[in-house]
């Protein structure tokens, strides 16, 4: 299910209170991945982080929280609007990890799965950014140098990703163009512990 | 960035209005100094796509090819014997040139000597193809070894 926030906060509501089907919102998804042929992750390319980039303070660093849900270990639930991704663990615990999220009118909220991960994923940049910076490269292979960084984990059938970033000041931001993004550290450590077919919740609360 | 004309005027105001020491202005040297070869063997339409490890060179190569229908880079020829394309970060058109160095590599840049940080250095060159790096580390590391297959 894909709800950007302009005209779809009714969605995210529904959704919030469980009146939403997952196979609906698979078929939104789906709708939603043909429209867009690229990702727009709203990054720019060229700039480097390694493997050990991590958040390492404040709120936004990984973290072990308490965390009540009735979601069941190995979830990943993705706060939106506190930038916070948890990992669902047992007994009433989440580890928690900062990330970066769709700027105004790219954020979204939904149900559903890593369909496949990659390391070093590959990056092509929308058309709307070769626009902008005709001197890219229109396809770039996985590297330290590439926007979508070290790891990457794909949302069911959508465009958008979990994934790393060249740019790890930009956690806490919302800047993307619907991608969560996490330091490259952190997603490395994320990526060993989420599975293909593992449950991704999506929410994102209304600002009043 | 300079394209030939703005080299010039560099060099000259670091020799008339002493704005640049001559330590710093001399490997710039001005462009008749610098042997050009032909660069219109670059001119046309290509895809362009880049990678780092020679493990995903071919398929680099391949979606290089794939974005001749989608996104072609456009090289077109340039007022005097180069083309007009870009250089690392700069959304400007320049004239480049190719240059050969003494060792027997081949650039493509401005009318600098062979090997300047704002070249590329051609890694190989055919008709159909076209394999090159920038010299500058950084930007080497930010974007890699680019591919240009021809459309």
């Amino acid at each position: 299910m894909i709800n950007t926030v302009a005209g779809k906060t009714i969605a995210a509501s529904l959704l919030l209170f469980g009146m939403l089907s997952p196979s609906f919102a698979h078929a939104q998804a789906a709708s939603a991945a043909a429209q867009r042929e690229t990702m727009d992750i709203g990054d720019e390319p060229g700039r480097i982080s390694t493997e050990e980039a991590t958040i390492k303070s404040g709120p936004f660093a990984r973290q072990l929280v308490f965390f009540r849900s009735n979601e069941p270990p190995g979830t990943l639930v993705i706060h939106t609007s506190e930038r916070f991704l948890y990992v669902v663990m047992p007994n009433n615990r989440a580890l928690r990890y900062g990330i970066g999220v769709g700027r105004e009118g790219f954020t979204w909220s939904g149900l559903v799965k890593i369909t496949r991960k990659a390391e070093w994923p590959d990056w092509t940049p929308p058309p709307e950014m070769i626009a902008r910076q005709p001197y890219l490269p229109r396809f770039m292979a996985g590297g330290p140098g590439n926007p979508m960084g070290a790891r990457a984990m794909y949302l069911g059938s959508t465009v958008y990703r979990i994934h790393g970033t060249n740019q790890p000041e930009t956690i806490g931001q919302s800047i993307s163009s619907g991608c969560f993004r996490l330091a490259n550290g952190d997603v490395i450590d994320l990526y060993s512990r989420a599975a293909v077919g593992a449950k991704v919740v999506i929410r994102h609360s209304a600002q009043l | 960035m300079h394209n030939f004309k703005y080299g010039v005027l560099v060099i000259l105001c670091a020799g008339l209005a002493a704005c640049g020491t001559v330590e710093t202005m001399a490997p710039t040297a001005a462009p008749s100094a610098v042997a050009t070869l032909p660069a219109d063997a670059l001119i046309g339409k290509w895809g362009i796509a880049s990678y780092r490890e020679e493990k995903d060179r071919v398929r680099t190569e391949r979606m290089a090819r794939s974005f001749c229908g989608r996104s072609p880079y456009t090289i077109t020829k340039g007022p005097t014997d180069g083309v007009m394309m870009h250089v690392a970060d700069d959304t400007k058109q320049y004239e480049l040139a190719l240059k050969r160095s003494r060792d027997g590599k081949t650039y493509l840049g401005f009318a600098t000597p062979p090997g300047d940080p704002q070249d590329r250095e051609i890694i190989s060159m055919t008709d159909k193809e076209v394999i090159m790096r920038y010299v500058d580390p950084d930007a080497n590391t930010r974007y890699g070894t680019f591919i240009y297959v021809r459309c």
